[in-house]
């Protein structure tokens, strides 16, 4: 199945590389700056999944999260920081109901690895639901 | 005649004791004082000699009378007023202390007539300066006793001339070898003794002059104190010497150099997260491209081991940046019941995984039976026990003995003990020890201590080291114990 995403970075080159990486597992890729510009996309289009930075200009990723999840209560956005395993930032982005949260100090390969795995579990919980 | 009876009137009930004598000492009269004073009647005093009136023949009282007859005689001899003060006893055969005014009455050819005696009862004065020499002892007991400060004075040419208990205690020399010497003997080796003449103008001006700075005791050793100065004037308000008192900070510099030390952590912790960060974009970037380039298909060899080198070593940058952000994190730990006895045997096969120096290190386990459970992150405890061994084995390049001791304290927390035989950390190093990027190995990168600090922090316990140089050193962990009604495992 071809999922549509929506990765949020501030850096121009993470975002590219993102894109070249989902659009090699044969997905569908829009990229944004901004938390700000996120919410717009998301309002304007339907997304599978977004892949949100924490850290950003303007509205922090935590907040984007937030608005999102209170715009489209079913999309699947999942957390990526360079600040690695952060207890805080963990349990902050569960309770505004993101499906995970990855660490961009693990290799690529396995991030796509649990970028797939936290999408196909979000997938089914909504399903049964 | 009435203003006769006046003035004998005025004269019998002044409160001094008067009386006349003639020539030879004969009492010709007196006063109701004077009567009151030696307990006899007038009728008894007339007539008799003054002085076995005064005296009565009292043994201890000899050297007084002759005192006393010296005193007549000279009044007699050279017919000219004098004054003394002397002890009499009372009618109760008490001392008073009086002081006689004599008064030898002349004719008009400068014939001796008599002789007039006024005495003043200075008795009650004596007792209370009595009592406030007795104030004086009281102070001075205490200020010998005070041990809290070092108290000690010189007088203006510089030499001591008091040094109490306190000061002995904090310098380490005893009274008799410092006492009157001058004081850059007690300061030889601290910098009192450049500083003295600035501090004692200072004191001259302003009365006060404080300071903290170090002194250094008799066996060399050096501590830091807070010092007041201050002057003693005289009732001409002269300047006649100083006071020195000397207050041991070293407990209050510890506590200031713990807070400084965790306030320095926490900044630096902020300062690598944002640095870590900010290499983490970037090396995720190359490490990101080149696996995808390492995937293409029919890539040549050198592009291949060319890639595969830089993804090596940005594996590398973000290995390192990861150290980084687990030093900087503030992450509560996940928290169990846990037996660290368990987590330290589990942890020391784990060393043959490291790059150890390959030396015959013996391992000596003294475990508290029956160990108290504490609570903590068994991961987070494993990393420290890692390091603090890792640390052993390297500071025992020529092997020794890694000693691991755990110790149930009271019921209130557990301490650990990991001892090495090895080289020992120089003061200074010791100091800087648990501070980020400090490292004095050339492999280091001088965080893995300042992790066990902050670790050990998260778990509301501490951790402290002692060393000496070529003997080894002990790193002590205190971890508090669980206490009965805390929460259950997360």
């Amino acid at each position: 199945m071809i999922y549509k995403i929506l990765v949020v970075d501030d850096e121009s080159a993470v975002r590219e590389l993102f894109e070249d990486l989902f659009k090699k597992e044969g997905y569908s890729v829009k990229t944004v700056a901004t938390g700000e510009e996120s919410l717009k996309l998301v309002e304007k289009e339907d997304f599978d999944a977004v892949l949100m930075d924490v850290k950003l200009t303007g509205i922090t990723g935590l907040e984007a999260l937030k608005k999102i999840k209170d715009l489209k209560p079913e999309i699947i956005v999942i957390m990526i920081t360079g600040f690695g395993y952060d207890e805080e930032l963990i349990s902050k982005s569960k309770e505004y109901g993101s499906a995970g949260y990855i660490g961009k100090n693990v290799p690529i390969s396995r991030i796509i690895s649990s970028f797939n795995l936290f999408v196909k579990t979000a997938k089914e919980k909504n399903r049964r639901k | 005649m009435n203003l006769l009876k006046t003035i004998y009137n005025a004269i019998d009930k002044a409160n001094s004791l008067i009386f006349y004598c003639d020539s030879k000492g004969e009492v010709l009269m007196c006063n109701k004082k004077f009567e009151d004073i030696v307990g006899m009647s007038k009728d008894l005093i007339v007539g008799s000699d003054c002085i076995s009136i005064i005296y009565k023949r009292l043994r201890n009282s000899l050297s007084r009378e002759q005192i006393f007859k010296a005193m007549l005689n000279d009044a007699l001899k050279y017919k000219r007023p004098s004054s003394f003060e002397i002890l009499i006893p009372d009618k109760k055969g008490e001392d008073r202390l009086i002081y006689w005014r004599i008064n030898p009455i002349l004719t008009k050819n400068k014939n001796l007539q008599g002789v007039l005696f006024m005495g003043d009862d200075n008795t009650s004065h004596r007792e209370k300066e009595a009592s406030l020499n007795n104030i004086d002892q009281t102070l001075k007991n205490i200020i010998l006793n005070i041990k809290e400060y070092a108290l000690y004075t010189i007088n203006l040419d510089g030499n001591i001339t008091y040094y109490g208990m306190g000061a002995e205690d904090m310098f380490g020399w005893k009274r008799s070898e410092i006492i009157f010497k001058h004081i850059k003997a007690l300061h030889s080796y601290d910098d009192i003794s450049y500083k003295l003449n600035f501090m004692l103008e200072q004191v001259k001006k302003t009365g006060r002059y404080e300071l903290e700075t170090y002194f250094i005791k008799k066996d060399g050793q050096s501590f830091p104190v807070s010092l007041t100065v201050t002057k003693f004037i005289d009732s001409a308000g002269d300047t006649t010497g100083y006071i020195f008192m000397a207050k041991d900070i070293t407990e209050r510099k510890k506590l200031e150099y713990q807070v400084f030390q965790s306030e320095k952590l926490a900044a630096m912790g902020q300062l690598v997260a944002g640095i870590a960060h900010e290499i983490n974009n970037p090396a995720f970037v190359i490490s990101g491209r080149t696996e995808i380039l390492l995937k293409t298909k029919g890539l040549n060899k050198e592009l291949r081991s060319g890639l595969k080198a830089i993804n090596l070593q940005v594996d590398q940058i973000r290995r390192l940046v990861d150290r980084f952000l687990t030093f900087s994190r503030k992450s509560i730990p996940t928290t169990r019941e846990l037996d660290i006895n368990k987590i330290i045997r589990d942890v020391l096969p784990l060393l043959r995984y490291h790059k150890l120096p390959s030396n015959e290190i013996k391992i000596n386990k003294v475990f508290a039976k029956n160990i108290l459970k504490i609570r903590g992150d068994s991961h987070q405890l494993q990393e420290v026990f890692v390091n603090l061994f890792i640390n052993a084995y390297q500071a025992m390049k020529e092997g020794g003995t890694l000693t691991i001791k755990t110790i149930n304290k009271s019921n209130e927390y557990l301490l650990i003990f990991i001892s090495d035989t090895g080289c020992g950390i120089p003061p200074l190093a010791l100091k800087n020890l648990f501070l980020p990027f400090y490292s004095s190995k050339k492999e280091g990168t001088g965080l893995g201590l300042s992790i066990c600090y902050n670790i050990i922090k998260n778990h509301s316990g501490s951790i402290t080291v002692e060393s000496q140089v070529g003997k080894g050193t002990t790193f002590i962990i205190k971890l508090p114990f669980v206490k009965k009604g805390d929460s259950n495992d997360l």
